[in-house]
């Protein structure tokens, strides 16, 4: 990987919203990781995405795979829930993330939406249980941040939400 | 074949799995808590996917978040480690039921052997001595005492209800019997509410020693030694050797076939390990089978030359056996090093690890999760690295153990290292003169 597609990918970074992006080839390993800039007691540590199912893993490598250069922030700006009145609600378990009840239904929230605490606002299949989640904190939705039908784990922002 | 493992663990045991998955070309999948965010089996699984908060219960011990992770990436097998799920039948059968392979025997012979009356029996009917005694509650002297003669004496008097040495007593001769028999009566309706007793022969001057075994569940299990784990405090290993210093050929053979014997019983599939209590005569006696790789295991890796979670993902993947029993050469002692002060009672000594360096060269092995920055979280248990050597003869491995210990360098926290320098130059220990007491009588000379 050059420092052309290095640059790219910090940008695809920054532009996505997405917390953190592992890339792995046989002999290189990076991963790019945006640092959110608020205080430390509303926002977890950054989590780590799920890459797609990777081929066969490489066999052993004879050396030891490069070391992950530390990126820099890849934008502060577009960091979710980092505006002041905003909050990110966090996945409470691991599991699949549906934004409706069913294929067919209506989203239970989409952007600009007034949600009240309680309110459900997706839900998150485990080990075939639908797990509905709750808002803990009303306000409006400002950003919805997981793909329907996406993978997710613990602590995972969702949505941000403005109060 | 499987394709990806999912680790249910986390600590040295992950990364000793996902190290042998990757020369297998199997792809892994860590899952971790937030308090193990930052650790290596998380930088070096192919995937890593976040389960839940610290307390294990809604991580490492909670299906169905281990189910989920392994459902949203895929994984079509689970390597339980040790300790957290790896003996839960209900798991195994949860992962059965998800077409996930369990990589650890069935369900039932988790559930057989993990139910200690049953694993008592299911061993007597396959002819592995047990200890001897009565057959559950005695219903008053006489009849205790007709057992402790058919056990033969010395014995020990043992309430049905009991636990932490309440209403025990050990009766050397007949003449005493019935006076004890009384006092242990009276102790335990006054401790537990229930004065019911049972007989058991006293084990003089036990060993702890285990035989390792692995079974394809088609009719084949072969064993790989025996390890000695009579060093211990309040039932924790702190140091094990393979082989022991006590046991020949002809008593490796005996014991090798018991513990085949009973695993054969329950068609055993996977990594197991039969514990026998060994007497100051050398008759051995069933204590309980683990159903579940242990923290030990890289003693027996070492003297057989094998590797154990290999054998574990082969046999999961419904490979039969057709080697034989594989039999020690040389000799292996793995040292615990936990994160503990053992001039203060051994008590818990969490934090961060300021340097690090663990000892390296020739016939030294240091599995480990730790490294200098790492915070040793207060959650899970104290075990920072095992240390393991192998060489020739005892003496040699010691004096090795010792060399390698002088190299340890770890600041930040308090270790057993200290300990294991003082047990590794005590005159009964190099003897090989030691039972499962040994550490009650041990005193640690204060650092200076």
């Amino acid at each position: 990987m050059d420092l052309d597609k290095i640059q790219r990918l910090l940008e695809i970074v920054a532009d996505s919203g997405m917390a953190e992006v592992k890339v792995e080839e046989d002999d290189f390993r990076l991963t790019v990781r945006a640092m959110p800039k608020v205080d430390a007691s509303a926002v977890p540590p950054a989590p780590i995405v799920m890459t797609a199912p990777a081929a066969a893993p490489a066999p052993a490598p004879a050396s030891p795979a490069a070391p992950a250069p530390s990126a820099p922030p890849a934008s502060a700006s577009a960091e979710p829930g980092s505006g002041a009145g905003e909050s990110l609600a966090l996945a409470p378990i691991v599991g699949t993330f549906y934004e409706a009840p069913s294929p067919d239904s209506d989203a239970f929230v989409k952007v600009g939406d007034r949600v009240e605490v309680g309110q459900t606002l997706c839900i998150i299949e485990a080990m075939k249980l639908m797990n509905e989640v709750p808002a803990e904190e009303s306000g409006t939705i400002k950003q919805v941040l997981v793909q329907n039908g996406s993978p997710v784990e613990y602590d995972q922002p969702l949505f941000v939400i403005e109060k | 074949m499987i394709k990806k493992v999912l680790i249910a663990n986390r600590g040295e045991i992950a990364l000793r799995i996902i190290r042998t998955c990757r020369e297998m070309g199997i792809a892994t999948v860590a899952v971790y808590s937030t308090a193990d965010r930052d650790s290596l089996p998380v930088k070096f699984a192919d995937e890593a996917v976040c389960i839940g908060p610290p307390p294990s219960a809604k991580s490492y011990l909670h299906i169905p978040s281990i189910i989920a992770a392994a459902e949203v990436t895929g994984a079509d097998a689970v390597h339980p480690g040790y300790g957290f799920l790896s003996e839960n039948a209900e798991f195994a059968r949860i992962c059965d039921d998800h077409d996930l392979t369990f990589i650890g025997p069935k369900p039932d012979t988790i559930a057989r052997m993990g139910d200690k009356s049953v694993a008592k029996e299911t061993m007597v009917a396959a002819g592995v001595p047990v200890v001897p005694g009565s057959d559950g509650a005695v219903a008053d002297v006489k009849e205790g005492l007709a057992a402790a003669r058919q056990a033969g004496f010395p014995v020990m008097i043992k309430a049905s209800a009991g636990g932490g040495g309440r209403g025990m007593r050990m009766a050397r001769d007949e003449s005493e019997f019935e006076k004890l028999f009384v006092a242990a009566s009276t102790e335990a309706t006054n401790a537990f509410g229930d004065g019911r007793l049972y007989i058991e022969k006293f084990v003089e001057e036990p060993r702890h020693i285990e035989i390792q075994l692995v079974g394809d569940g088609q009719g084949t299990v072969v064993h790989f030694g025996e390890r000695e784990c009579s060093i211990q405090r309040r039932h924790q290993k702190l140091l094990e050797e393979a082989p022991s210093p006590i046991v020949d050929p002809d008593l490796r053979q005996r014991m090798g076939e018991a513990a085949i014997a009973g695993a054969l019983a329950v068609d055993y599939r996977g990594a197991g390990t039969v514990e026998f209590l060994v007497d100051k005569n050398r008759d051995f006696y069933f204590m309980e089978m683990n159903t579940r790789i242990q923290v030990e295991h890289p003693v027996t890796e070492e003297v057989t030359d094998t590797d154990l979670i290999e054998w574990q993902l082969r046999v999961a993947e419904g490979e039969k056996i057709t080697s034989g029993n594989h039999l020690p050469e040389g000799w292996s002692i793995e040292c615990r090093i936990n994160a503990e002060d053992p001039f203060r009672n051994f008590s818990p000594s969490p934090g961060t690890i300021t340097a690090f360096h663990s000892p390296k060269g020739r016939g030294v092995r240091c599995d480990t999760h730790v490294f200098a920055g790492y915070t040793v979280p207060p959650t899970y248990d104290s075990m920072i690295a095992k240390l393991i050597v192998s060489e020739t003869t005892r003496d040699r491995a010691i004096t090795k153990m010792l060399r390698a210990l002088d190299e340890f360098i770890i600041e930040g926290v308090k270790t057993t290292v200290p300990f294991h320098q003082q047990l590794l130059q005590d005159d009964r220990f190099r003897a090989g003169d030691f039972d499962t007491k040994f550490l009650e009588r041990f005193e640690l000379t204060p650092p200076a």
